[in-house]
């Protein structure tokens, strides 16, 4: 029997089943994944291709070795997963190792191919679906959604009304007729559904600019549960903003492949990789790189603002080693560092403060907080990172700069929404360091973290004079 | 006629029933008769000739002969290694041998494992291609990563193994996939529930199992462990038959057998398709097109075919067959 050996180098996560191939423990990448997937930890494993091995291994008592692919949101995880069925005394589950673990982003589509495909999935779940004339009024509407009955009786009445007169457009107080661009992608609700809609308008004919008519497509936001239907009364409670998020849903995914695009084509010409050029058009390249970068960061900041105030957010509670995770996110920031000829010190041993925490929004908010301090401090200084016990039943991880502090005035500030203090000029090389002219979101964000785990974020003033940060959360 | 009542019809009912017997073989052996012109214009047929030599044939004969083997020694208790077919009822031997022939997934993995040894031979003949250690074989070997190096040499070591098993037509259990290794030995478990043999050697044989450690196991975790550089395992003149349909079928999700009897003769299409949907760049396809078939053409269309079209085209030709 050939066991194998953890050290081995190709392992790239391990975890754990039980006999109903619920995921009892596994390594941080396979716990993400875990969690990108829609599971809990311990949970019934999510990851659906890893599943059905473990099934498949535990069914026929044998050792498996196979390819298994994921999709965890953002990017393709591959691996080569080797099961191995455990006999009923350890449990009677599997033991998972997953070899070569691989995590690529997908290459994003063509900005017309995804266009298309948004149609395509817009399509298929539409519930309700109409054909209007180039004036956008009805010609013909089917629902079938229950809860759309009603709106399609109406439209049978009074067809050629223009659609919007048929329902309730949120948000949008302009009358109709709108160009159908401003229209597409609003939310209405309509008579006797309790239900948000999202409105597609896709127009037809050869010449999109003169178009012949327009596909009318109502895709519901939530499903349709029993006693929403037809129930006026049942809707104090529905929260008044429903949880679409535009820009984490919408506009982030459609802005990257473009963002990126630029953000490449004018590093190219900063590096002068495509020919020689005057050192000004090199630096207006440069310009353009780093307004690019702030860009692509203010929208995962925003993307990330709509997720942490969306109503009823919470995190994931797991052991989270402070030291662990400050390790990380230390290497994480290692380069940024470098450059700027700052030492990252931590201290602390691993296994002193552990806290029940999300992990990786434990990493983020560090992340922020240590990538602050390699901004905004001096160059060739040291930025300390602590984490220990602090007091009752709670954990802290501090991290300390040597820059020249924060003023009371500015602490009562700093956490708040879009507030940057113009702090930073004694990062003296803004231009060189990057984009660290952030959005003014970061500390927001991770307060609404901290908050969100049961712990805080607050600022003070450091033994040796600068600003220090510190997250307490709650202990293990 | 007039007729008694009694010995007659007795003598009438053991009548028929002889004649039902020899009627019912008749019958089958009509059958075998019937079955040999169309197998023989199968077997004849130039489009076949590859696909279903007499080396194939007698190939995949001997590895099912060698498993039957294998089973029976395990029920017999002996440890399935050692096979000693001679020590085996030969009566025994056949009935499982029937048996194994009856499933047809089986029979499909023997058949790409008989042509993946004879395309390995004759790249061997034909570009003097080493069939155990080709050289991206030899560049893993020689890989600053240990494990990767480690997992190169099992390779080599299961790789020759391979190639002399297959000389002398024979499969080790445990070179199976587990679905088949697990029906097989299901079926030689459902025997010894049935009669009085000995279960231990098959638990023993079911306990010892490790998918990725038979020869396919280790390929495939190679190709994986070369990540991004898997793709230079799509040229079969620098990776060798082996590692290449490997390669190819994870590229392209398709079975590996697929991607095996793709190199044969006669099936350049599929070939070239594949290697399109793996995103080969065109002159790389035509010249791998020439490597399997140095009388073949590539397809002329395929310069306007997308890796997703051609992918998208295979699977429609899979659920047409």
């Amino acid at each position: 029997m050939n066991s194998v050996h953890r050290t081995d180098r190709l392992i790239g996560a391990h975890g754990l089943t039980d006999a109903r191939d619920r995921l009892l423990s596994a390594d941080a990448p396979l716990a993400e994944l875990q969690d990108r997937c829609g599971g809990d930890l311990p949970g019934t494993l999510a990851i659906p291709e890893l599943l059905a091995l473990v099934q498949q291994a535990r069914r026929m008592g044998l050792r498996l070795a196979r390819a298994f692919s994921a999709f965890d949101g953002d990017a393709e995880v591959t691996g080569f997963a080797r099961i191995h069925p455990l006999g009923l005394d350890d449990g009677g589950g599997c033991e998972v190792l997953v070899e070569n673990w691989q995590r690529s982003p997908l290459s994003p589509p063509s900005a017309r191919e995804f266009a298309d495909k948004l149609d395509a999935i817009d399509r298929a779940t539409a519930e309700v679906s109409a054909r209007l004339d180039a004036r956008q009024q009805m010609q013909v509407l089917s629902a079938r959604a229950p809860d759309a009955a009603a709106l399609q009786t109406a439209a049978l009445a009074r067809s050629g009304t223009v659609w919007s007169e048929l329902v309730e457009l949120i948000g949008i107080t302009h009358r109709q007729p709108l160009h159908w661009r401003l229209i597409d992608g609003a939310i209405c609700q309509i008579a006797g559904s309790q239900r948000h809609w999202r409105v597609r308008l896709i127009p037809l004919g050869p010449d999109p600019h003169n178009p012949a008519g327009f596909e009318l497509l109502l895709i519901a936001d939530e499903p349709l549960v029993a006693d929403l239907v037809a129930d006026p009364g049942a809707q104090a409670d529905a929260p008044e903003t429903s949880p679409t998020r535009l820009v984490g849903t919408a506009l982030t995914p459609v802005l990257r492949a473009p963002l990126a695009r630029i953000i490449a084509n004018a590093e190219t010409i900063r590096a002068r990789l495509a020919g020689p050029l005057r050192e000004e058009y090199s630096e207006y390249a440069s310009i353009i790189a780093s307004a690019g970068q702030h860009l692509a960061a203010m929208l995962d900041d925003l993307a990330d603002l709509e997720v942490v105030e969306t109503p009823g957010f919470a995190t994931a509670r797991e052991p989270v080693d402070l030291a662990d995770a400050a390790a990380r996110a230390a290497g994480i920031l290692g380069v940024r560092a470098q450059n700027r000829d700052t030492a990252l010190v931590i201290e602390g041993a691993r296994g002193a403060a552990v806290a029940i925490a999300e992990f990786r929004r434990v990493l983020q908010i560090l992340i922020n907080l240590i990538g602050n301090a390699i901004a905004y401090a001096p160059a060739s200084t040291t930025v300390t990172i602590t984490a220990a016990a602090a007091g009752e039943g709670r954990v802290a991880v501090c991290v300390a700069d040597e820059g020249p502090g924060i003023s009371p005035e500015q602490a009562a500030r700093i956490f708040d929404k879009f507030e940057r203090l113009g702090r930073g000029s004694a990062g003296d090389d803004d231009e060189e360091s990057g984009n660290h002219k952030g959005s003014g979101l970061g500390l927001y964000i991770s307060r609404s973290l901290a908050k969100a785990m049961d712990g805080s974020l607050t600022v003070e003033r450091a033994p040796g004079g600068g600003a220090l940060f510190r997250l307490e959360l709650p202990a293990r | 006629m007039p007729r008694k009542m009694g010995e007659e019809t007795m003598d009438l009912a053991a009548d028929d029933a002889v004649e039902a017997i020899l009627r019912d073989e008749l019958a089958r052996e009509t059958r075998a008769l019937g079955a040999v012109v169309p197998v023989l214009r199968h077997l004849l047929g130039s489009e076949a000739k590859a696909l279903v030599s007499d080396a194939i044939l007698a190939r995949v004969r001997g590895m099912i002969l060698d498993l039957s083997a294998q089973l029976l020694a395990a029920l017999a208790g002996r440890d399935p290694a050692t096979r000693a077919p001679h020590l085996a009822d030969p009566a025994a031997l056949d009935r499982w041998a029937e048996t194994l022939m009856a499933d047809e997934p089986l029979l499909g993995f023997c058949h790409a494992l008989a042509a993946e040894s004879l395309i390995t031979e004759r790249l061997q003949q034909r570009l003097t291609l080493d069939p155990v250690l080709s050289p991206l074989l030899q560049e893993l070997i020689a890989s600053d990563d240990p494990a990767i190096a480690g997992l190169a040499m099992h390779t080599l070591a299961a790789q020759s193994r391979f190639m002399q098993s297959q000389r002398r037509m024979e499969l080790p259990l445990g070179e199976l996939p587990a679905e088949l290794f697990h029906a097989a030995v299901a079926r030689a478990q459902g025997m010894v529930r049935g009669g009085a043999q000995d279960g231990t050697a098959l638990m023993r044989l079911q306990a010892g199992y490790d998918e990725a450690a038979s020869r396919l196991g280790l390929i495939a975790r190679l190709v994986a462990a070369m990540r991004r550089g898997a793709l230079a395992a799509l040229a079969l003149d620098h990776a060798g038959l082996a590692l290449f349909a490997s390669a190819l079928a994870a590229a392209t999700r398709c079975p590996r057998a697929v991607a095996v009897l793709a190199c044969n003769e006669g099936q350049s299409a599929r070939l070239a398709l594949l290697l399109r949907a793996g995103g080969v760049a065109l002159p790389a396809i035509e010249r791998q097109l020439m490597l399997a078939e140095p009388a073949g053409r590539m397809p002329r269309a395929l310069a306007g075919i997308s890796a997703e079209r051609a992918a998208a085209l295979l699977a429609d030709g899979a659920a047409a067959t």
